[in-house]
C-alpha cells in the first residue's frame, strides 16, 4: 500500500543523527567495496595474462576515472574498516551508552580522514 | 499454542530439537553460524585489508617491483589469497542482509541471492586461479 510520506522528510523534519548516518553509510560502503571487487578480480587477472590486457587496465586505472575510483574506494575502505571495528566493540559489549556511541562515531570520521590523508599523500610523495 | 516449557528445553538433545522443528515450534533458520562467520571475516580482514592497501599503495609508487613479481612471491601471493577469500565471504553476507531487507518477493529474493553467491564464486575462483598462475610461473 502507497502511504503518504511527509514532503522533504529530511533533513528538515527528521534530524540527522551520527548514529543513524553512520550506519547507513556503513551499508553503502559495503556495497561500493563490493562492487570494487570486481575490478579487483579484474586487476588480479591482467597481471596474470600480461600483455595487452595489462597495459589497457593499467591505462585505465591511471586515468582520471580510474583514480577517481581508486580514491572512492580507499575512503569507503577506510570507513568501513573504522566503523567496522567499532561494530565489533559492540558485538563484544562495549560502547553502548550514547555518549560512548556519538564519541566512537566522531572518532571513526576523523580515522577515516587521517587514514585517508596518510595513504594519498604517501602516494603523491612518494 | 500449546508448547510445554520443561527444563529439558534448554539442554535438549538433537533428537528432541528435530522433533521440535517437526512439529513447528522451533525456529525456521539457524542464522548463527552466518553471524559468527561475518566477524571471524571482519576479524581477518582487519589486518588482511590493511596488507593488501598497503601493498597497493606501495606498488603504485614503487618503480622497481612490478605486480606480477610481487605476486610471484609466495607471502604476498598467499595473502592475497587469504585477502579475496576472507573478503568475498564478508561480501556476500553483507550483501545478503542488504537484499534481504529490499527484495520483497521471495522467487525474485533467491534468484538475486542465487546471482550475488555465483558472482561471488566466479570473482574468487577467478582472482585465486591469476595469483596462482603468478606464484607458480606458468
Amino acid at each position: 500500500m502507497q502511504r503518504p510520506l511527509s514532503p522533504f522528510m529530511f533533513p528538515t523534519w527528521y534530524r540527522f543523527q551520527i548514529t543513524s548516518t553512520l550506519s547507513i553509510l556503513h551499508r553503502i560502503t559495503g556495497i561500493g567495496l563490493a562492487l570494487g571487487s570486481i575490478l579487483l578480480a579484474w586487476w588480479l587477472i591482467a597481471v596474470a595474462a600480461n600483455g595487452e590486457l595489462f597495459t589497457a587496465t593499467h591505462a585505465f586505472i591511471a586515468s582520471p576515472i580510474g583514480m577517481l575510483l581508486l580514491f572512492g574506494w580507499s575512503v569507503a575502505f577506510f570507513y568501513h574498516l573504522c566503523n567496522g571495528i567499532r561494530h565489533l566493540a559492540w558485538d563484544a559489549g562495549y560502547g553502548f551508552e550514547l555518549r560512548q556511541a556519538y564519541h566512537s562515531g566522531y572518532a571513526v570520521l576523523a580515522a577515516t580522514a587521517v587514514l585517508t590523508v596518510l595513504a594519498w599523500l604517501y602516494v603523491l610523495l612518494a | 499454542m500449546a508448547n510445554p516449557r520443561s527444563l529439558a528445553d534448554s539442554t535438549a538433545l538433537r533428537d528432541e530439537t528435530v522433533l521440535r522443528r517437526v512439529r513447528q515450534f522451533g525456529s525456521a533458520r539457524n542464522g548463527l553460524q552466518e553471524w559468527r562467520l561475518q566477524r571471524l571475516t571482519a576479524l581477518a580482514l582487519i589486518p588482511l585489508g590493511l596488507y593488501f592497501v598497503a601493498s597497493m599503495l606501495w606498488l603504485a609508487t614503487s618503480d622497481r617491483v612490478t605486480a606480477a613479481a610481487w605476486l610471484a612471491s609466495p607471502v604476498p601471493a598467499f595473502l592475497v589469497i587469504l585477502f579475496v577469500l576472507a573478503g568475498l565471504t564478508h561480501a556476500f553476507i553483507g550483501l545478503r542482509a542488504v537484499l534481504l531487507d529490499y527484495v520483497h518477493t521471495r522467487a525474485r529474493l533467491l534468484a538475486a541471492e542465487l546471482l550475488v553467491r555465483a558472482a561471488a564464486i566466479i570473482l574468487g575462483a577467478a582472482s585465486i586461479l591469476a595469483v596462482l598462475k603468478l606464484f607458480l610461473g606458468r
